[in-house]
Parts: structure tokens; C-alpha cells; sequence
């Protein structure tokens, strides 16, 4: 059985898809990063191993999300993309009329406008999260109602509050202005759901034309609340979508192009991931007065992949020639790296 | 007298050849780094354009490595360029450096100080025939820096060892810093030429063509706007950027006129007729140039908050509309995150390589 795995590491959560050579997802899983994406794919893969069906073989890799280059290096990826190419495609195999796509996930929110199957404009928040997830969460947290029921009860309310939502730390003012002039919980959580959708439409929509069918996919998709938003805000008029797979659509897209891009032997690494361990650090480069901050990921001590090497100096090799010459320079970095977290930490 | 000036991509190379040889003492601007942009950063008003903050960080850093006079461009108009060397000037006063300001405005504003501006940055006295002789060295490097720039965008897509290609353009702009005469500045040209001939490059396959558009600083500041060329470059894209000092400068002097700018003005007539400031008619007129010539996409840089590229931004709604032509747009300022840029620039090309596949497979089909 040909197997293809998709993956997307984002801020907030780490998505793992098992597809089989019809597109047909086999298994996922959906993770908490918690700020660990190493961990997070550890934990990934680990599912993955435990639902893997007998005789299957993984053909490709596909990684995507903000860890994208990340996860490639620790699973081995064929195809390393970007969310935006990943989430349309994943969205044009779900529903191939599709024509518009909203993506909402834990920091960043994305518009896709698609016409004849082919992308032909995008948008992502750029200044602001308030149109997203962790807007929500924060909310959630702050009225004291688990985020899972966050969206079930904007749908009892009888009316909404109008909220400013333009930025989160007023929102929050707005929010708790509202709730002392007497509105209940279940119009505010609807008057913040109808922010947020204001919000996303006002910061990625200007200047688009926004035709339906429209597939709604992300995190936030599972939040009833923002689906009905959504649905108000056009008035009833345009079709909108919620995919059931609206949670991994980035790692199916990820996992579908991987199928497209056919290596002819996979990158993938195997499930020995699980067991090496891996260790990420960084130091400041002060050659020049840029100070690029190099972050560095060993594998089993070895050093595998780098970032943020501006001028490009700095490359697996001879990060570890540097490492061997002097190392002053490790300790000195350690140092001045232990430094910062007390500072930090007061 | 030792004199200093802001970078503009390369412009240090042909502005320091020519000061030095009219005899002025000429303190470089260090490279553009981050520091030079936290300097800026820090001393400039939050709401001032981007440029004016970095130029600001080049001047401070040229004054602690000792310069005293400071040569700034000038203007005035809908944009806010024409206030950035007033602004930097009394920043500058301010913190309590004791600094010449030698403010080169239009002529427009005023024939007298322009040419005492001139007359401060011509240094000692040389015959007529000298003076015209080192301003024309001075204008072919310059022009040559720019060829050099636009040959490393057109080639990245192609050449086998990119690295390479850095090599023999960057080491071309470092000869060119020691150049002293004409015949040498040819050697230079001739060998850099010859180098860039011997490079190695892929077959010429239908590769994507993207056009770079927008503000004469941004578009053209690699250093600040994260290298977009080479990020496009390195995914197999063919760049060409239609923003160049040299024609800016052309267009700015009193005799002289940019026939690349007036063909984009003239583009541009249908949808935008009245000079918005900056180069905000260039970026619509541009970006019609290159649909005509078949490009499969722009990219739109500009500083965050600039007035005549805003404007520019709307008007080319229209455009994307009626040329079916995918536009990108990138504001940049020191809140701008990269891992965000290349995202949007990777997905961008995307869109173009999808839509390319797609517009051949209909042509099959019929």
C-alpha cells in the first residue's frame, strides 16, 4: 500500500496526515505544538507509527507551516511548501468548485481566492492577529469558558453585541465595558465571533471578489460561533463549507503535493525519529554588526540544519569546524545565552 | 572637509569616485546592517517613511567614523522625500552634532541654492574639461553597478553555481571602488563582462518572469528589503526591476529626461494622469509595461505608509484586473517579519508556476 505523510507545523498546533494513493486520509492527528515543534512531531510521528496499516510503505513526504523547514529536516521531506499553496490544494481536492478560501489557524488567518481550480490571489494577515485564533483563546480564557465551547455558545445568543475588534487589547476593554453595562456571556462571545469575522474581512478581503463556494478550513472552522458569523455577515447569500477534515487540510495539502512531486526515493526518515534525539540551540553571530541570530539543530550531536545566517557564512560544516577550533566560542555563546534567559526571567 | 552621503544600493561606489576625485575627503557610510536601521529606528519619528530612518542610521554612523558634512538629495512634492533632509537635519542638531548639511533640492525651488549646493559638492576648482570628464566616469560606474545588478537578477534562475555568480558581481562593485581613470574603469567592464560570459548556465527552459515595481528606495535596497530578487532568483524566477538611480537621476535634473520614465507615464495615462508624488505613476506605468511584455507577474515594494505608492496599490487593482496579471504587494519597514515575506513570495510564485501550467494545458486542449 502506497502512503504519502503530510505534515504541518504551525504556531499553535502540530498536524500530522496519513494518505493513501486515492487521497484518501488513513490517519491524523491534531497536537498542541506548546511552543515544542520537536517534540510536537516526535509526538506526531509516534501516532502515526501506531495507526500505520500493515504493509504500507511511505512513498513521499510533505511538510508546511511556519516550522515548515523545521519538520523537513527532522521527518525527511520530499517537498518542503508554503500553507497557502498546501491549504488551496487540500481545499480544491475536498471541494473542487471551490472559489474562495478562508484559513484561520492559531496566528495567522489567509484568504485564497481561487477560479478555475487555479489560485489566482492571496492574502494573509500581516500587522495584526486579532482576526485569529489566539484572539479567541484569549478571550475564552478571560471569560472563563473553555475554548471547546466557545462557538455552542455564541449560537444561543438573542442578539450581539457590537465589539471593537479591531485590536485585541482593546477588544478586551470593549469586552469587559460590555459586560459591566449587564450583557450576558453568550452575547458577547457572539459580538466577539462577529469582530473577528469583521476583522478578517476588513483586514484580507479589501479589494477582493469574494464568490462562493466558499471552504472555511483551519482551527478556528470547528468554532460554530464564527461559521455562523461568517454566514451573517454574507447575509445568508454565499455558500460556505466546513470541510470535516477542516483541522489537517494544511498537512493533507502537504501530503498531496508530496504524491505530485513523485520523488523516486523518498527523504523520509522513518520512525527511528522517534527514538534520536535532537537538540536546538542558537548564538549570535558578531562578525558584523547585523548579529544574525544563527539558530542550530543537532541530530544525535551532530549538526544537521541551520537559520538565519544572513550572509550565508555559516553552514552545517563549518559551524562544527567552529565548534571543534575553539571552543570558547560554544561556551562564551552559553554563557551569554544563560545570561539572557536570568535577565528574562526576573 | 569630510564629506558623507546615504547608501542607495550601490551609488557609494560612483558618488565615492567622484567626490574623492574632486578633491574632497570622503567618509564611506558602512554597510547597512541592522544596527544602522536600530540607530534610525531610534532617533527618527515612528511615523516617518522607512528610507528616511535608515539614511538617518548612515549618517550617524558616518559622523562617529568622522565625516562633517553631510550631502543629502532633496525635493518637494506630494512626497515626503522633500522633508527628509530638513527632519534629519534638525534630528542631527539636536542630539548636538556639529554637522554641515549640504541640502542638493530641485532647481525648481530655487536656482541659487542649487547651484551653491553644487558648488559645495565640486570641492577645488577643476577645469571645465576635468569636471565634465570625472562627472561622465562617475555616471558610467554608476550605470555599470546597475548593469551588473540587473545581469545578477536575470542570471540567478539560470546559472549553475550561484555562488559563483555573487562572486564575479560582487568582486566587479569592489574593483570598481579603486577605480582612478577611465581606461581602468573599461578594463573592469571588459574582465567583469568576459566573467559573466564563462558562467555556466542551465538550458533556457520557459522560466517564470517577474517585474519588480515601486518606491526608488525600497525596490532597490537589497540590504532592506530582504533580498526579494535573490529570493525569487533562487526559486528559478527571471527578475528584472524597472526601478534604477540612473533614470531616477535623469529625470530629476533640469535638462535631461528619462525616456523609460515618460514610456511608463505615457502606460500609465488610461488609469492614473496626475503626478501622485514619488513614483507612484512609474509603479502603474511599469507594471503595464510588463504585462504587455508578457511577464507572468509583479511584485509592488514600498515602504509602509507611503503616500503615492498607496495610491499606486489601488490604481493597480484595475490593472491586475484588466491584464489578468498576478501583483504582489510588499510594504516594508522595521516591523516587517521575514519569515512572513518569504512565505507570501514563495506562495506568489506559486500561483504564477500553477497558473502558467494551467494556461499551457488549455492551449493543448484546443
Amino acid at each position: 500500500m502506497e502512503l504519502y505523510l503530510g505534515v504541518d507545523v504551525g504556531s499553535v498546533t502540530t498536524k500530522f496526515v496519513l494518505m493513501d494513493a486515492r487521497k484518501n486520509i488513513v490517519a491524523s492527528c491534531y497536537l498542541k505544538t506548546s511552543g515544542d515543534p520537536i517534540a510536537a512531531l516526535k509526538e506526531g510521528l509516534k501516532y502515526i507509527k501506531a495507526h500505520f496499516p500493515p504493509q504500507g510503505e511511505i512513498k513521499a513526504v510533505g511538510t508546511t507551516g511556519s516550522a515548515r523547514h523545521l519538520a523537513g529536516v527532522v521527518v525527511g521531506a520530499d517537498i518542503i511548501k508554503n500553507e497557502i499553496t498546501a491549504h488551496a490544494v487540500a481545499a480544491l481536492t475536498r471541494v473542487p468548485e471551490v472559489r474562495t478560501v478562508f484559513e484561520i489557524g492559531g496566528q495567522d488567518s489567509k484568504l485564497i481566492i481561487i477560479r478555475d481550480g487555479v489560485v489566482e490571489d492571496f492574502a494573509m494577515n500581516t500587522i495584526c492577529a486579532a482576526g485569529t485564533g489566539s484572539f479567541l483563546e484569549h478571550q475564552a480564557v478571560r471569560l472563563n469558558i473553555p475554548i471547546e465551547e466557545f462557538g455552542k455558545l455564541a449560537l444561543q445568543a438573542k442578539q450581539a453585541v457590537r465589539i471593537a475588534g479591531r485590536c485585541t487589547v482593546f477588544a478586551e476593554s470593549d469586552m469587559i465595558h460590555k459586560q459591566q453595562l449587564g450583557f450576558g456571556k453568550a452575547e458577547i462571545i457572539k459580538g466577539l465571533c462577529e469582530a473577528l469575522v469583521r476583522n478578517f474581512m476588513n483586514n484580507l478581503a479589501t479589494g477582493k471578489r469574494i464568490e462562493d463556494p466558499i471552504v472555511f478550513q483551519g482551527g478556528v472552522a470547528a468554532n460554530q460561533g464564527i461559521v455562523q458569523a461568517f454566514r451573517d455577515f454574507f447575509g445568508g447569500k454565499k455558500k460556505i463549507i466546513v470541510p470535516p477534515e477542516h483541522g489537517v487540510m494544511g498537512a493533507w495539502g502537504a501530503a498531496i503535493l508530496a504524491m505530485e512531486y513523485a520523488p523516486a526515493r523518498t527523504a523520509f526518515q522513518g520512525f527511528e525519529v522517534i527514538e534520536k534525539s535532537f537538540k536546538n540551540f542558537s548564538f549570535n553571530c558578531l562578525d558584523c554588526p547585523n548579529s544574525c541570530e544563527v539558530v542550530v539543530l543537532e541530530e544525535e550531536g551532530e549538526v544537521k540544519a541551520l537559520w538565519g545566517s544572513r550572509c550565508g557564512k555559516w553552514t552545517p560544516r563549518s559551524v562544527t569546524q567552529k565548534f571543534k577550533e575553539d571552543l570558547s566560542f560554544v561556551l562564551e555563546r552559553e554563557v551569554a545565552f544563560s545570561d539572557e534567559t536570568q535577565s528574562s526571567g526576573r | 572637509m569630510k564629506a558623507t552621503f546615504p547608501h542607495l544600493l550601490h551609488l557609494d561606489v560612483a558618488l565615492g569616485f567622484l567626490y574623492s576625485s574632486l578633491g574632497i575627503d570622503v567618509v564611506y557610510p558602512p554597510p547597512i546592517t541592522k544596527k544602522t536601521i536600530d540607530i534610525g529606528v531610534k532617533l527618527a519619528p515612528q511615523n516617518a517613511c522607512f528610507p528616511l530612518k535608515v539614511t538617518l542610521g548612515n549618517f550617524i554612523e558616518s559622523i562617529e567614523k568622522g565625516a562633517d558634512t553631510l550631502f543629502m538629495a532633496g525635493g518637494v512634492g506630494p512626497c515626503r522625500f522633500g522633508y527628509y533632509a530638513q527632519i534629519q537635519r534638525i534630528i542631527l542638531e539636536d542630539l548636538g552634532y556639529q554637522v554641515r548639511f549640504v541640502l542638493l533640492d530641485h532647481p525648481r525651488y530655487g536656482w541659487i541654492p542649487f547651484l551653491q549646493a553644487l558648488r559645495a559638492m565640486s570641492g577645488r576648482v577643476l577645469s571645465p574639461l576635468r569636471l565634465k570628464r570625472t562627472v561622465s566616469l562617475a555616471w558610467k560606474i554608476l550605470r555599470f553597478t546597475e548593469d551588473l545588478e540587473a545581469q545578477r537578477r536575470a542570471l540567478r534562475c539560470r546559472v549553475v553555481d550561484k555562488d559563483l555568480l555573487d562572486n564575479v558581481i560582487d568582486g566587479a562593485i569592489d574593483r570598481l571602488r579603486s577605480v582612478s581613470s577611465e581606461a581602468e574603469f573599461e578594463r573592469i567592464k571588459r574582465e567583469a563582462e568576459e566573467a559573466i560570459n564563462a558562467l555556466e548556465l542551465h538550458e533556457a527552459q520557459k522560466l517564470l518572469r517577474v517585474g519588480i515595481v515601486g518606491e526608488v528606495y525600497v525596490a532597490q535596497e537589497k540590504r532592506i528589503n530582504f533580498n526579494v530578487e535573490k529570493l525569487l532568483g533562487d526559486l528559478g524566477v527571471y527578475v528584472h526591476n524597472s526601478v534604477s538611480t540612473v533614470e531616477y537621476v535623469l529625470h530629476t535634473l533640469p535638462f535631461t529626461k528619462s525616456k523609460e520614465k515618460l514610456e511608463a507615464w505615457q502606460m500609465a495615462k488610461p488609469y492614473l494622469r496626475r503626478f501622485v508624488g514619488g513614483e507612484g505613476i512609474d509603479s502603474v506605468g511599469s507594471t503595464i509595461r510588463y504585462a504587455k511584455q508578457g511577464f507572468d507577474g509583479v511584485v509592488h515594494l514600498y515602504p509602509f505608509t507611503c503616500m503615492p505608492e498607496i495610491v499606486a496599490k489601488s490604481v493597480l487593482t484595475r490593472v491586475k484586473e484588466d491584464f489578468n496579471l498576478p501583483i504582489l504587494h510588499l510594504a516594508i519597514d522595521e516591523h516587517s517579519g521575514e519569515a512572513g515575506l518569504i512565505t507570501r513570495v514563495e506562495a506568489f510564485v506559486d500561483v504564477l508556476e500553477r497558473r502558467k501550467m494551467n494556461s499551457k494545458e488549455k492551449v493543448e486542449v484546443w
